[in-house]
């Protein structure tokens, strides 16, 4: 072993160190996100309107939202910018009412979200108490050629990932997009009723 | 390598303990020493150590490609998203049919187009069903009249108060009685619904609006969206129970039969040197009042908009046009100035401020539009020219102290600065707006005394503009504009495009929005050449008489910009005074009035531009309930449908018999290919776990390269090399 041998490997080694440390980095910025946020949410719920989770944060929670299909419990941000959707799934439209549309990473927070069927109930909490959704559909489409449509004067919770889940590299066209209407569950809590037992079988015909 | 000594002393005792331990190992190479190899070409070690660097040096490139491939592309924010097309209500039905044709017939005069969007909802199913068209139109369409034809009666709509409208309309629809209703959900999204379309029944529906034909670049374009179209797929099933609309994701491919016709009369009133459809096939015919073009091939997919533009022959002095109606009452007139060719203005010397945000909410996707931008606003930079650049996050931070002449050492500077920009921070916009605002140039300063006190001053704002405090920063603006020139360039999503729209007329600049990264060099393109050729500055227009007019402040005149003014005026104005300054001369001109031949048009015009104003001034805080009474007022004066007025129509025959049920139910819609109003899906991965897998997988491999020499590894050394003895 030489002592370009050395340099070279040092280098690589180093290189290799540093893709570690920057792949670590996402999930556990997801992971720190979610953590942060969580006060925020509590500091919110607590009355105070303006509680930021990071001092020099412009954005903060608007919702929590519940799979229990997952186990998953996420702090929603408004906003699905890049740097947002690192933080946490954020809210492509208000999340107090109407059509929600939710995107998150498929790595991080929305790992799993393709095991969710038709039936399976989510909660969204926007601070003023908790609505559930059920699952109608979940669609694979093509983000080159389909876009996202908004109904004005539905209620409708959009989640939107990436697909496949597994895929190696990011970038890849293919949107997983769960579809939810509200669902009636009277008196049920959020999160902690085994909503499960809730499932639905629906028919529902493509066009 | 500093650390070289201390750690080769930790690798050569490791290597003396692996000598001692294992020294038939070692015997292959007798007098090896790593520190003192001879080079000798590249050896399988070297081999296997360049290409893993290759492999990961692809890897590290890969990634930073997909991470940039994997930024969202916003083309307009979710926000102002509608659901174009059509939608059928229905119950515990199945299997609905609704099939839609459309006729469009325009008119246009002189610079006024009116178009008449004819609808036939055709109900194929065997039940009572509800129809729900959405669509959008041009920017400041007036929206004014309603027919619905059904059963050989003919039916207007009236101008009614949104809620009374809607309360008529459920009333009638609840009776069994055809009627139809068309309200103003967002500024340029309209909705038809029909009721009560019985089984195997046609009923037809117009709706008619005036809007102005758009006047850029030298030429007229007449914009029509491409959504008079149906939607995809015929057929809906619901499960029973089920409120269940079916997506909005529709598909572009399918398609469906329908009807679609167009025609435009076109009767410019001035010569036309050539007609063109930008997107479709036309056939055009000259006829005794101008020219007439029809839609070649009227099954034609459309789901793109239709574009017809035509070329005025202006000479090379500004052409203005003024056109009145009285309405006995009131003469309303409409002002257009269009700017001298290109050819005949003189390029200026300018000091241009660029102002960056540079926000958290910019990162990712908007950073590189607005680094791209200002990258070409730089290279647009011509000497002569004064410039400086601003970024603000949390704080405003300029380039230079103040602005510094057109030099390579200046712009090497400013695109490095450029290059280096990252978003990150909150947005105070205030204090970067006053910084670009405050160093006003002051004649004879700095070098070239004379010179400088000519330029002009265009600052250019480049933001999301994602800000609350609209109030405060419209009034600063305002306040502290002089004769500075504000240009607020929307990038990504723009939320707040009411906000950008309003600082660029207060800045009496105007306002470009930028949604797709590849779209940038060509906007930009456009901007920089606009702002290089500023045609008449500082206009002022003389009406003669009491005047009241829109816009209410006046921009300058660019070149391939026209200027539109509506006024309302207390009597026929004998001629109308225009001033301004024209390649750095005192410009004057007259303009001559002729009566209009679109009857009430320009009142509705006058109204529609009011209204704007008038939801407008919310952002000065306004008081929400005058406006919207003021607004209601006007609205039902001119017959206008608005967002607080509505159209109703109803047949007053029942036609539904009392015991049948009305049927609803949603067909997917349809969303124009290539349109402004889409939006692109988020990009909704990171690629980690790879990226983690792969560094690890080096790592592990080089780190047993590296220590091999070391431990006793499994390994064979060339040929005949003996199989590491295990522990």
């Amino acid at each position: 072993m030489t002592i370009r041998h050395r340099h070279l490997a040092a280098a690589i080694i180093a290189a290799a160190l540093f893709g570690t440390v920057h792949a670590s980095w996402v999930p556990a910025k997801a992971l720190l996100g979610q953590v942060l946020l969580e006060r925020a949410w509590q500091a919110r719920l607590a009355g105070e309107e303006t509680a930021k989770p990071w001092p020099w944060a412009d954005t903060s929670p608007v919702a929590v939202l519940s799979i229990p299909r997952l186990g998953a419990r996420h702090l929603v941000l408004q906003g699905a910018s890049g740097r947002n959707l690192a933080w946490g799934p954020a809210a492509m439209t208000p999340v107090s009412g109407g059509d929600v549309i939710i995107s998150a990473h498929r790595d991080t927070h929305f790992d799993g979200l393709n095991e969710l069927q038709p039936g399976d109930i989510l909660w969204l909490n926007d601070g003023h108490g908790a609505r559930a959704y059920r699952v109608t559909w979940l669609d694979i489409v093509d983000s080159r050629r389909q876009e996202l449509v908004l109904l004005n004067d539905r209620e409708r919770l959009t989640l939107v990932t990436c697909y496949p889940p597994n895929a190696p590299l990011a970038g890849g066209p293919l949107r997983l997009v769960v579809t939810a209407l509200p669902a009636y569950l009277p008196n049920a809590a959020p999160a902690d009723s085994d909503s499960q037992s809730n499932t639905l079988s629906l028919t529902t015909r493509r066009s | 390598m500093s650390s070289h000594r201390t750690s080769s002393s930790i690798l050569q005792q490791l290597e003396m303990h692996s000598q001692l331990q294992h020294p038939e190992l070692h015997s292959t190479r007798p007098g090896h020493d790593p520190r003192r190899a001879k080079p000798r070409g590249l050896c399988w070690q070297d081999r296997v150590w360049l290409s893993l660097g290759c492999i990961f040096l692809v890897l590290l490139l890969l990634r930073i490609g997909t991470a940039q491939a994997s930024n969202p592309e916003f083309a307009a924010p979710l926000g102002v998203l509608p659901e174009w097309g059509l939608s059928l209500q229905a119950g515990d039905v199945s299997a609905l049919h609704l099939a839609l044709d459309t006729a469009i017939h325009v008119e246009v005069t002189g610079l006024l187009a009116r178009v008449h969007v004819a609808q036939s909802f055709s109900n194929d199913s065997n039940d009572w069903v509800e129809g729900t068209y959405r669509f959008p139109l041009p920017d400041g369409a007036a929206v004014d009249r309603l027919f619905i034809e059904v059963g050989g009666r003919v039916l207007e709509g009236e101008i009614r108060e949104r809620d009374s409208a809607q309360q008529i309309y459920q009333q009638a629809r609840a009776d069994g009685k055809v009627a139809s209703l068309v309200r103003q959900e967002r500024a340029n999204q309209f909705q038809t619904s029909l009721a009560n379309i019985g089984p195997g029944e046609r009923v037809h529906v117009m709706i008619s609006f005036l809007t102005n034909v758009d006047y850029r670049d030298g030429a007229f374009r007449l914009y029509l969206p491409g959504t008079f179209t149906p939607r995809y797929g015929n057929e809906v099933q619901t499960a029973t129970g089920m409120p269940a609309p079916r997506p909005r994701f529709a598909s572009i491919t399918s398609s469906a039969s329908h009807g679609f016709s167009l025609q435009v009369d076109l009767a410019a009133g001035y010569p036309v040197s050539g007609i063109e459809s930008l997107y479709h096939d036309v056939d055009i015919q000259a006829v005794a009042s101008g020219y007439q073009v029809t839609l070649l091939n009227l099954d034609e997919k459309t789901d793109r908009a239709f574009e017809l533009q035509w070329t005025p022959e202006f000479g090379g002095d500004p052409a203005s046009s003024l056109t009145t109606w009285s309405d006995g009452q009131h003469v309303f007139a409409q002002l257009m100035l269009i700017p001298p060719r290109d050819s005949s203005l003189q390029a200026q010397s300018r000091e241009v401020i660029f102002v960056i945000d540079t926000s958290g909410s910019m990162q990712g996707q908007s950073m590189a539009q607005a680094r791209a931008a200002l990258l070409a606003g730089v290279d647009a930079l011509v000497t002569g020219d004064r410039f400086n650049l601003i970024q603000f996050n949390s704080i405003t931070e300029p380039l230079f102290q103040q602005a510094l002449p057109v030099t390579a050492a200046n712009l090497g500077m400013a695109r490095r600065w450029i290059n280096k920009l990252e978003a990150d921070g909150g947005t105070e916009m205030a204090p970067a707006l006053r910084e670009a605002l405050r160093a006003q140039p002051a004649a004879g300063q700095g070098q070239g005394g004379k010179v400088q006190a000519n330029l002009i001053r265009q600052v250019v704002f480049i933001t999301d503009g994602s800000v609350g405090n609209e109030r405060e920063l419209l009034t600063e603006i305002a306040n502290l504009l002089g004769s500075s020139r504000l240009f607020t360039v929307a990038i990504g999503s723009a939320p707040n495009a009411g906000f950008m729209r309003k600082a660029a007329e207060i800045g009496r600049g105007h306002q470009t929005h930028i949604g797709r990264l590849a779209d940038v060099g060509q906007i930009m393109a456009a901007l920089w050449t606009h702002l290089r050729l500023p045609a008449v500055s500082d206009l002022c227009i003389d009406w003669g008489v009491e005047a009241e007019y829109y816009p209410e402040i006046l921009p300058d005149l660019y070149a391939g910009q026209p200027l539109w003014v509506t006024a309302r005026l207390a009597e026929e104005p004998a001629g109308v005074g225009l001033c301004g300054e024209l390649n750095g001369q005192p410009w004057q001109h007259e303009a001559w009035p002729e009566t209009a031949t679109g009857a009430n048009s320009l009142a509705t015009l006058w109204a529609r531009r009011k209204i704007e104003s008038l939801q407008d001034s919310l952002m000065f805080g306004a008081d929400p309930d005058q406006m919207r009474l003021q607004i209601t007022q006007l609205a039902l004066d001119h017959g206008l449908l608005t967002p607080y007025t509505s159209m109703v129509a109803v047949d007053h025959t029942p036609v539904r018999p009392g015991g049948e049920v009305l049927a609803r139910a949603d067909v997917p819609s349809l969303l124009p290919a290539g349109s402004t109003n889409s939006t692109a899906f988020p990009a909704t991965a990171t690629g980690w776990k790879t990226q983690l897998l792969l560094s690890l997988l080096v790592l592990a491999i080089s780190g047993g390269l590296f220590l091999k020499p070391y431990f006793r590894l499994p390994v064979f050394r060339g040929r005949g090399a003996p199989v590491a003895a295990r522990p």
